[in-house]
């Protein structure tokens, strides 16, 4: 009876909150921080609404997820109208960056397997991007960032069908040299990659006519479209974690998770363990893309030296510190990125030390590196992991 | 004399044995921790940097090159026996993952240490032989004296490596407890050691490899040294199979002399390139190496 009512209320309270955006939307005319409370205010209750209705993660799981994301974006995207240009410069390229983790973490948890190239995967959607622009310049966003996607998961398909076979290291190894090999690619084509300077995209990205108003600033261009950029980026990363939610959860999913906890178990329920993991890295591959050609789009440009092998090296660092595996921990690892270059000149200052020595150019690769050890060793599911295990303990104390 | 010594494809042949050599020494280290202890070791490369740094520090205090060299090998046995007393062996049985993010974690270290305390500009080492390749009737031929050192050293070391192993009761222990440690433990072979003393092996296998490449006149020595070799020495390992020492002995001075082909005829971009699609095709076609036998797996 119960699960009835929730079944019919679900929906209804979808179409509720979705009115009431397109309706705040309407209505925007007064002042850009008045819409975006409204909005935000509206979207908020209404998805609070749908996520309090009984039993909704079990009967409607993909509505649940729907509007626990839709609730995330909303406060975020609300926070960033408060936040000044540099700091939502650093929240875009953080959310771009959690999009390549979340590939990443999906991978090691759904295959078991790893990526140490995820950076190069990075680089294919960044240059992809940066190409495509520059050839056909009235692509629409959207469509490029499919391309840039679809050439990710290209590549991914090409390195993965032979790694992916095997037992034992080989994916990390060959991953390993296309991250090392990636920059001598870029240099081959020089023709086309720009060379060592790289490219330009044509135009900027800036909000489409009727949005602008909303994004207008009233203080200067930049701001309006680092704002823009910045709730560009976060939208199209909870796009990105909706989807990854759903795919864990999913059969295939279930299935990967399977593999990486029994391999032969699953073999024996007629998974098909090479497809499979096929399917897990090119996945991986596509979101690191996609994370990639949304860094082009912010920065406006990309630059060779960007995709480097110590790019991939951060990446599995910062997933790993967040919490290799799980959804949480790629925001987590985001976050950390978005903000790790401040913290470090922080504790270059604090210490009082030489900004331009050797050992304060270093202290991001001891921080991350040191991190990187220790959270395998002492808390393998990261900072994620921890804080699942706090809850439990709170809850079951209660 | 003939110009055979300086034609092209010879040339080549010369030129790149010296690669593959080093190639060679860096995929049997590979796989002689593989073998031992089941972990790929990210940082393989960049222990022996570290030893290299650490023993090349004494130059400032006026030691000549060989004692320099002897101080790299008793760091690199240092490094090797430490990394794998306290960080390695806390990872025997985990997930497949965690040994190769903990050594990513350690490559990631040593290279900021390093870097830190030495700076990352190249730091050129004294080189015992000189790097000007020899003449023949006004032609260079593709040796020199510092190349038939690298060649010679590199080849000296895999004999002998292979020598402990096949020769000596040392190496049986170490292959027995590599196949079948429970079976040895029960034997009486001080298993715990033995993996220890793998990977000094393996670290000193890599030590002398660095420092080989690094005190050649046209390189130096850097943090990051080791990393493309490492990629090469990794490619060289997986197509002749991670369990076959010889097969990644040969994969590496084939490889290394493919490279200086490709180099050649192509270009220097392209190496690595052509070694990443070897390296496909290979596993496409003999998924466990081009030197190993198929083994089934017990479940």
């Amino acid at each position: 009876m119960r699960l009835d009512r929730t079944r019919r209320r679900a929906p209804i309270a979808m179409v509720v909150a979705v009115v009431a955006t397109v309706l705040s939307l309407v209505s925007a005319a007064t002042t850009r921080e008045g819409v975006a409370l409204s909005i935000a205010f509206d979207l908020a209750i209404a998805c609070v609404t749908t996520l309090s209705l009984p039993d909704l993660k079990s009967s409607h799981p993909v509505v649940s997820r729907a509007a626990l994301t839709l609730l995330a974006l909303d406060v975020a995207i609300f926070i960033t109208f408060f936040l000044n240009s540099s700091t939502n410069f650093n929240l875009a390229t953080g959310a771009a960056m959690s999009i390549v983790l979340l590939g990443l973490s999906f991978l090691t948890g759904a295959s078991g397997q790893i990526s140490l190239g995820n950076g190069a995967f990075m680089g294919v959607g960044a240059f992809a991007m940066a190409i495509w622009s520059n050839h056909h310049a009235t692509t629409p966003i959207f469509l490029t960032l499919l391309i840039a996607v679809a050439c990710g998961a290209l590549v991914g398909l090409l390195l993965g069908l032979p790694a992916t076979r095997l037992r034992g290291p080989y994916l990390a190894g060959m991953t390993l040299a296309f991250a090392v090999a990636f920059t001598f690619i870029l240099s081959s084509f020089n023709s086309w990659t720009g060379g060592d300077s790289g490219l330009q995209l044509p135009t900027e990205a800036t909000a489409p006519r009727w949005l602008d108003g909303f994004f207008h600033a009233g203080t200067s261009p930049l701001t309006t479209t680092t704002l823009y950029i910045t709730d560009f980026s976060i939208i199209v990363a909870g796009v990105a974690f909706f989807f990854m939610a759903n795919l864990f959860a999913s059969r295939t999913g279930r299935a990967m998770r399977l593999i990486r906890d029994n391999d032969v178990a699953a073999e024996l329920v007629g998974i098909s363990l090479p497809r499979t993991r096929v399917a897990a890295f090119i996945v991986s591959s596509a979101y690191a893309a996609l994370g990639g050609a949304l860094l082009t789009l912010i920065n406006n440009s990309v630059s060779p030296q960007t995709y480097s092998f110590a790019l991939s090296v951060t990446i599995l660092s910062l997933i790993v510190i967040g919490g290799i595996g799980t959804i949480s921990g790629a925001v987590i690892g985001g976050i950390i990125y978005a903000f790790s270059t401040n913290a470090i000149s922080w504790i270059t200052t604090q210490t009082g030390l030489n900004p331009q020595g050797n050992f304060a150019s270093q202290l991001n690769g001891i921080i991350f590196g040191g991190l990187l050890i220790l959270t395998m060793l002492f808390a393998p599911l990261g900072i994620a992991g921890a804080l699942r295990h706090l809850w439990s303990r709170i809850r079951s104390r209660t | 004399m003939d110009p055979f010594l300086t034609s092209r494809i010879v040339t080549d042949v010369l030129g790149g044995l010296t690669n593959g050599v080093i190639y060679g020494m860096v995929a049997l280290s590979l796989v002689l921790i593989w073998r031992s202890t089941g972990v790929l070791n990210f940082a393989q490369g960049a222990m022996p940097m570290f030893a290299t740094y650490v023993g090349f520090a004494l130059l400032s205090y006026h030691f000549g090159y060989w004692p320099c060299v002897v101080a790299c090998i008793i760091a690199g046995l240092l490094i090797g026996g430490l990394t794998e007393r306290l960080l390695v062996r806390r990872l025997y049985g985990k997930p497949e993952i965690n040994p190769i993010v903990v050594m990513v974690g350690f490559l990631i270290v040593l290279e900021a240490v390093a870097a830190a305390i030495w700076s990352s500009f190249p730091r050129s080492l004294p080189s015992p032989f000189s790097s000007i390749d020899w003449q023949l009737a006004g032609k260079p031929i593709a040796l020199s004296p510092f190349t038939v050192y690298e060649i010679a050293t590199g080849l000296l070391v895999m004999t002998a490596v292979a020598v402990l192993f096949r020769f000596t009761k040392l190496g049986l222990q170490l292959r027995a407890s590599a196949v079948a440690p429970e079976v040895s433990r029960l034997l009486g072979v001080r298993v715990g050691r033995l993996l220890t003393l793998g990977w000094m092996l393996s670290t000193v296998v890599g030590v002398i490899t660095t420092v080989l490449v690094s005190s050649n006149f046209f390189t130096g020595l850097t943090p990051q040294v080791m990393d493309g070799i490492f990629a090469f020495g990794f490619i060289a390992a997986a197509i002749g199979g991670l369990e076959s020492p010889v097969g990644a002995i040969i994969a590496g001075i084939l490889l290394g002399i493919a490279n200086q082909f490709v180099t050649d005829f192509v270009n220097q971009n392209a190496v690595i390139i052509i070694a990443l699609a070897l390296l496909i095709v290979s596993l496409m076609i003999r998924p466990s190496g081009v030197f190993t036998k198929r083994t089934e797996r017990r479940v």
